[in-house]
């Protein structure tokens, strides 16, 4: 099918105004990183920078709290996403392979806890936290996101176990393989997709987390990213150059993890959406 | 495949996990919204029914729910809308169009602060880029404060929380547009329908039940939506954007009310849950009909 000029028009320009519309903002805060201070808050802004500095990043890596922000961030996120994946993993095979009585009820149930408000139970599990000692520690931040990134993680790997035919099952239950090692042996490298979307959306989940680790963490040495930099937004005399070097930074690490898995990540979400 | 005992084995420990620190802590919200606790930490004695009416009568309550009621319908007009044209235009074929579907979600990948430090930065009035690019195109004169008025501040997170989610929006309507038959189109070519006919009677209706799941699913979560709102305004000015889960969040941890707290958590939980059980019965229904 051929397009009319006054067609193919109209999409070229709609793709422009998408790729400007999420694409300019990523492209000031990467430039203005290495702007000089006095062109990042010049009255006329620049679109191409017209200085180079490397001066933020140096203040971000030697005289700010960042290198331990983003240590912990990445600890908390390595651990979440394992778990996530642990626990996730058998429970979608149960749910969309296996029957037993109450499953879509269950199921049902674990839907509803995806769209449930983080902060109604935040008040209970500080709570909780304080009586079994763990708060201001980074294992009740990685309690709390593979709580919340279960639900979904569950419904997505639906569409990737829908992919696998029965039959490769079917055929190892006859040659007796037990059912642990039919998961582990043949199923596991046949939704590796499946598991890296999970994987990716567990971490990013875990990436950006900001209400429960502005509670639960008290002292500065355990804050993850969200929350040591909303530190800084903070304070009265914003330095803007030191927070867009910043935002490149946390931005570094979900942008090289997406470059590598997006494209299943972005099937996951989409295929398991309809039905 | 039948083997039930290894079927719970399997779904029990994140069913366990999901219980204890999901469904536990509901029950202690449950719990502590019929006492008096005010710090974190303090006893607590029980007081019966006295947060319910403190928190019912009072005003805080419900201008909060209204705040949410319009962030929540704001919100969906606008990534509805918005992700309507983008999926509609990822639907076509034009090169890098794989890369543009998965890029697309590159603003709601980014953690929340990240979004916080670069629309804060953009709308500054020093050295941010749009009160300059608006100068230039005449829309204003001088640079304005996005924050500073009660609509202004509203309408602004509601932007900026719109750019963050509609990529996520589009890639689910884009998975609803790619299940209509391509042959429908070309039938309806034959028949002489043009661009908008073909929309209006093809596109509109069998996009209905996506668009219904994601009514439901995207009310959910844009109501939750809190840090977007407490890194940018707080809920200020003078609590123009104090939406629900502000106010929860700032009764309890800057007014020390712990119990009333929980009472408007018990009660946002309850009016979630009755959304979410009358839409999917009203879903259900309409599936059967079809």
């Amino acid at each position: 099918m051929r397009r009319t000029f006054g067609q193919s028009l109209s999409l070229y320009g709609g793709v422009l105004v998408i790729v400007l519309a999420i694409g300019l903002p990523f492209w000031w805060v990467l430039t203005g990183s290495i702007k000089l201070p006095k062109e990042i808050i010049q009255r006329v802004p620049t679109m191409v920078p017209h200085s180079f500095t490397l001066q933020h990043f140096e203040k971000l890596l030697q005289a700010s709290d960042f290198p331990i922000y983003l240590l912990n961030s990445m600890v908390v996120a390595l651990f979440s996403t394992a778990f996530t994946v642990l626990l996730a993993l058998p429970a979608a095979y149960a749910f969309f392979r296996m029957e037993f009585p109450g499953r879509n009820a269950l199921y049902k149930t674990i839907l509803l806890a995806y769209a449930f408000p983080g902060v109604v139970v935040l008040i209970p599990l500080y709570g909780l936290f304080a009586k079994v000692g763990l708060t201001d520690s980074p294992v009740a931040l990685v309690i709390v996101n593979v709580a919340f990134a279960l639900p979904f993680s569950i419904w997505m790997m639906r569409s990737f176990l829908a992919t696998v035919p029965r039959e490769i099952e079917e055929a190892a239950v006859v040659d007796g393989a037990p059912t642990t090692t039919i998961l582990i042996r043949i199923l596991m490298p046949l939704i590796a997709p499946g598991i890296a979307s999970v994987a990716i959306f567990a971490f990013i989940s875990s990436w950006t987390e900001f209400l429960f680790a502005s509670v639960l963490i008290v002292s500065d040495a355990r804050r993850t990213i969200p929350v040591g930099f909303a530190g800084i937004i903070g304070q009265y005399q914003i330095d803007w150059g030191l927070l867009l070097a910043g935002a490149t930074a946390a931005i570094i690490p979900v942008v090289a993890l997406f470059a590598l898995v997006g494209r299943w990540f972005v099937s996951g979400l989409t295929d398991g959406a309809v039905k | 495949m039948k083997n039930t005992t290894l079927a719970f084995a399997f779904v029990s420990p994140a069913l366990l996990f999901l219980l204890a620190v999901l469904g536990w802590p509901l029950v202690q919200a449950a719990i502590l919204s019929f006492q008096d606790v005010g710090v974190i930490g303090s006893e607590g004695h029980f007081i019966g029914l006295g947060n319910y009416a403190t928190i019912l009568g009072g005003a805080g309550f419900w201008r909060a729910l209204g705040r949410s009621v319009v962030w929540v319908l704001s919100n969906a007009v606008v990534q509805t809308l918005l992700a309507l044209a983008a999926a509609l235009i990822l639907n076509q074929k034009f090169p890098g169009v794989r890369i543009a579907r998965t890029w697309i979600i590159l603003t709601w990948i980014v953690p929340t602060v990240v979004v916080v430090i670069i629309w804060r930065w953009l709308l500054s009035s020093s050295g941010g880029m749009i009160n300059p690019l608006l100068i230039q195109a005449g829309v204003i004169e001088r640079p304005v404060g996005f924050f500073a008025t009660r609509e202004g501040a509203m309408t602004t997170l509601i932007m900026i929380n719109s750019w963050r989610w509609f990529p996520f929006t589009t890639l689910m309507m884009l998975a609803g547009l790619t299940r209509i038959p391509g042959d429908l189109y070309e039938a309806a070519r034959i028949d002489g329908a043009g661009t908008f006919q073909r929309f209006k009677r093809i596109t509109w209706p069998l996009l209905q039940p996506t668009l219904m799941v994601l009514g439901v699913v995207g009310t959910l979560l844009s109501f939750n939506v809190f840090d977007v709102i407490w890194l940018l305004t707080a809920g200020g000015p003078s609590g123009a954007t104090q939406t629900l889960p502000v106010l929860i969040y700032e009764t309890a941890f800057k007014g020390y009310r712990l119990s009333e707290a929980a009472t408007i958590s018990v009660l946002t939980s309850i009016l979630l849950m009755g959304f979410a059980f009358l839409t999917t019965r009203a879903m259900t229904a309409a599936e059967a009909d079809r």
